[in-house]
């Protein structure tokens, strides 16, 4: 599968030397689009996948490689690869209709670029919904230098929402009734308990609320009934990793699912995270984390003890969970803990649980992000306003970032609104649950300046019918956004749904504004949750065209998705390593 | 109690952390030189041999070093790294104590990820009654910055030398001391 080009790699120094332009490795890889079918253990059905399987292989690089990448599509519909994460020349970054036509049915597409970075990363399709039907898989890619953490064993844990019905199907669904696949609606007893716990005016005045936001407090996932998988295995068929007692073992975790959001913990382990989205990180020691949609964390673990330890990742809307086992030897496991209790949304998610206050003043409101507990005095007449106008997220702005990081473990995550529903916790009594704020950059890529100018991004959407947009505007009637490549850009992000979006940038890296200045980390994705405003930069350093877009399948489908066009920059640096298609 | 020249650095800005609080009680009595086990604080004009461990982002060069029972050792320490990092000699178990009062020194603004904050400690020190002093079994130093460690290791013990910057432990920055006969 892979072969090394040019010269052997222990001659590597020498070519450097005497010829540096052509002392690059070099490898070839060859994928094939496929049908496949996809076995849960709970459903069967027909998906897509990479060389007959789904998920596809793991693609493995080393950093400095020139990688050449065959993908035949040997479905009956165009497809595309999209190297998640990977940074690349605009032409190879496999987005139909941005970067390249895609690859049309019975076709070879030959991508071709150096890798540049190393890490932990993932690919998937970009045409219609493939990617939730099965069509994904991991890359790692091995560091030129040596990593500032150590392991003995290494393994890909890559997350996955099957679904027994297809993409397509989903969206026609959704459409239809946006609260489909909503199996947790509150039923009349929910009701008649909040009568009896808020008295008859306060819940009748919630219900209200929560109808004029056409949302409702489950509205956590709004894609259910799938399964949750890890490497492609149900809770049944429970992946397993092997260790010997004492080993530290490197946990590579890839959420590639269509819509779900998890929380993962191993009881009886702590977690070091030493990478976010591929980027090495001051490593921070938890209990548990949240991995949201098409990020990546790679912790380290070390169990010591002689027996099994089980992975387990909860939904974020507790609808449903995965299990994987870390074992000494095959067929152990572990206890599986109880899924949790479901969260429910709250007033804070709508970004508006202030009390007493007036709605009409809505659009000029700038301060004080509510404590959210309460709804008193609420105004429910002037509640359809509301779904325009959301805060400028100054809580972000004051929220404290003393600077010296490291979060105590009591201190709500400022990453949720004051009072939101979903705001984690760790299962462990007292544990650690890691925040947004503890990343830290090992070694930051860029310098520290200003960026040159801000941009807006309100992420909005209309839940009833199914359209999510940016500013209120859907992709096809959008206009791009236009960067200025050297320049540093600075994006807002206001979540004004009651949804959590992971924003996805293609091409350059996100800069997460999380208070640490010059060790803010870059990532590829930056979730939003609802009622909160996220700050991020970056630095316009890839020429071209790229995609921008919520990493909810559904999401970015119906219109959360812009492009992002990088004008000027040195024309070699546009121009470089053209894609050659063939048949 | 003559070790306040042991764990002198060469650049005179490294620091080592003890007892920041109370931790366990090995290692308050790693804090105060005493052997239980672990060994003690050397003379430097007695150590057979120097070490040098050069500290990077986020292990040691070499990772591990073997010792002869009851022989002192002169560690020269050098941090190559970007981040600050520690040179501490123990058991596990004190590097688990001792990783908790490293988590408090973050927590109050003492240790940055690349420099310790002076002023912090003295505020850490007025607040709480407890701060940074020189601790012979370990030195914990800035990037760029070189430190020295001398100690005496015992006839037996199990232990490791390690940085308990948080999370830097857990990530690998450990390395194994093999006492042999």
């Amino acid at each position: 599968m892979k072969s090394f080009g040019l010269m052997p790699a222990g001659l590597l120094c020498l070519g450097a030397l005497l010829a540096p332009v052509t002392a690059v490795q070099s490898g070839e890889y060859n994928l094939t689009v496929d049908r496949v079918q996809v076995d849960t253990g709970s459903f069967t059905r027909s998906g897509i996948g990479y060389n007959g399987a789904t998920p596809g292989p793991v693609l493995r690089f080393e950093e400095g490689e020139e990688v050449t990448i065959n993908v035949t599509n040997n479905l009956s519909e165009s497809t595309s690869v999209h190297w998640h994460g990977i940074i690349l020349p605009t032409d190879q970054d496999g987005v139909p209709g941005i970067s390249y036509p895609g690859i049309a049915p019975g076709e070879t597409f030959t991508y071709r670029f150096p890798i540049r970075q190393s890490g932990t990363y993932w690919f998937h399709s970009h045409t219609g919904f493939q990617e939730p039907d099965g069509a994904y898989g991991a890359i790692v890619i091995t560091p030129k230098k040596r990593e500032p953490f150590r392991y003995d064993r290494d393994y890909v844990v890559q997350l996955t929402d099957a679904h027994p019905h297809s993409g397509d199907r989903i969206l026609r669904n959704l459409k239809m009734s946006a609260d489909y696949y909503n199996r947790k609606q509150r039923t009349l007893f929910d009701f008649l308990d909040d009568v009896a716990s808020k008295g008859l005016d306060r819940t009748l005045a919630d219900r209200a609320a929560w109808g004029e936001m056409r949302m409702m407090p489950t509205d956590i996932e709004d894609l259910q009934g799938f399964t949750p998988l890890i490497n492609g295995k149900a809770v049944s068929q429970n992946w397993t990793g092997l260790f010997t007692p004492g080993e530290r073992v490197r946990l590579r975790f890839i959420n590639s699912s269509a819509m779900t959001y998890f929380d993962i913990r191993i009881p009886g382990l702590k977690l070091t995270v030493v990478q976010a989205d591929g980027n090495n990180v001051q490593p921070v020691t938890v209990d548990e984390f949240r991995i949201a949609v098409a990020e990546t964390f790679d912790v380290i673990v070390r169990p010591t003890e002689d027996r099994a330890y089980t992975i387990f990742a909860e939904s974020m809307g507790r609808t449903g969970f995965a299990r994987g086992t870390l074992a000494t030897r095959e067929g152990e496991e572990a206890d599986v803990p109880e899924l949790r209790p479901a969260p429910l949304l709250t007033m804070a998610d709508m970004g508006m649980a202030h009390e007493g206050m007036d709605h009409g003043s809505m659009p000029g409101m700038t301060h004080s992000m509510p404590d959210g507990t309460t709804m008193k005095g609420m105004d429910q007449g002037s509640m359809p306003g509301m779904t325009h106008s959301m805060p400028d997220g100054t809580t972000m702005k004051g929220m404290d970032h003393s600077a010296h990081g490291g979060m105590a473990m009591d201190k709500p995550d400022p990453f949720y609104a004051p009072g939101s529903g979903l705001s984690p916790t760790a299962a462990e009594p007292g544990g650690k649950f890691l925040s947004y704020s503890d990343l830290k950059a090992q070694s930051p890529l860029y310098a520290e300046r200003p960026a040159g100018r801000e941009i807006e991004l309100r992420l909005t959407g209309n839940m009833e019918r199914y359209i999510w947009s940016i500013n209120g505007i859907k992709y096809e009637d959008a206009e791009p956004i236009r960067l200025q490549y050297g320049e540093r850009v600075r994006f807002k992000f206001v979540n004004e749904t009651m949804m959590t979006h992971p924003m996805h940038l293609h091409g350059m890296w996100s800069i997460l504004d999380n208070g640490n200045g010059r060790w803010n980390p870059i990532k590829h994705v930056v979730s939003v949750t609802p009622g909160t405003t996220v700050y991020m930069e970056t630095e316009v350093d890839a020429p071209g065209a790229w995609a921008f877009h919520c990493h909810l399948s559904y999401h970015a489908d119906t219109g959360m998705f812009r492009k992002v066009i990088v004008e000027g920059g040195p024309p070699e640096k546009a121009a470089a390593l053209t894609g050659v298609s063939g048949g | 109690m003559n070790f306040s020249c042991l764990s002198r650095t060469a650049a005179g800005a490294a620091f080592t952390v003890a007892a920041v609080l109370a931790a366990g009680p090995s290692s308050a009595d790693m804090g105060h030189g005493s052997s239980k086990g672990v060994g003690h604080a050397g003379e430097a004009a007695k150590a057979t041999r120097t070490v040098e461990i050069v500290m990077h982002d986020n292990f040691y060069e070499p990772e591990k070093v073997d010792v002869k029972a009851g022989e002192t050792v002169r560690f020269t320490v050098r941090n190559n790294g970007e981040l600050v990092h520690e040179f501490n000699i123990g058991t596990a178990d004190m590097h688990r104590g001792h990783q908790k009062e490293m988590m408090m020194m973050v927590e109050h603004g003492v240790l940055e990820p690349d420099r310790i904050n002076h002023e912090a400690a003295k505020a850490m020190q007025a607040d709480m009654g407890h701060g940074m002093h020189n601790d012979p079994n370990s030195v914990l130093l800035e990037p760029g910055k070189s430190g020295e460690v001398v100690w005496t290791f015992p006839e037996d013990a199990v232990l490791e030398f390690a940085c308990n910057v948080p999370g830097h432990y857990e990530a690998g920055m450990q390395g194994q001391i093999m006492i042999k006969h």
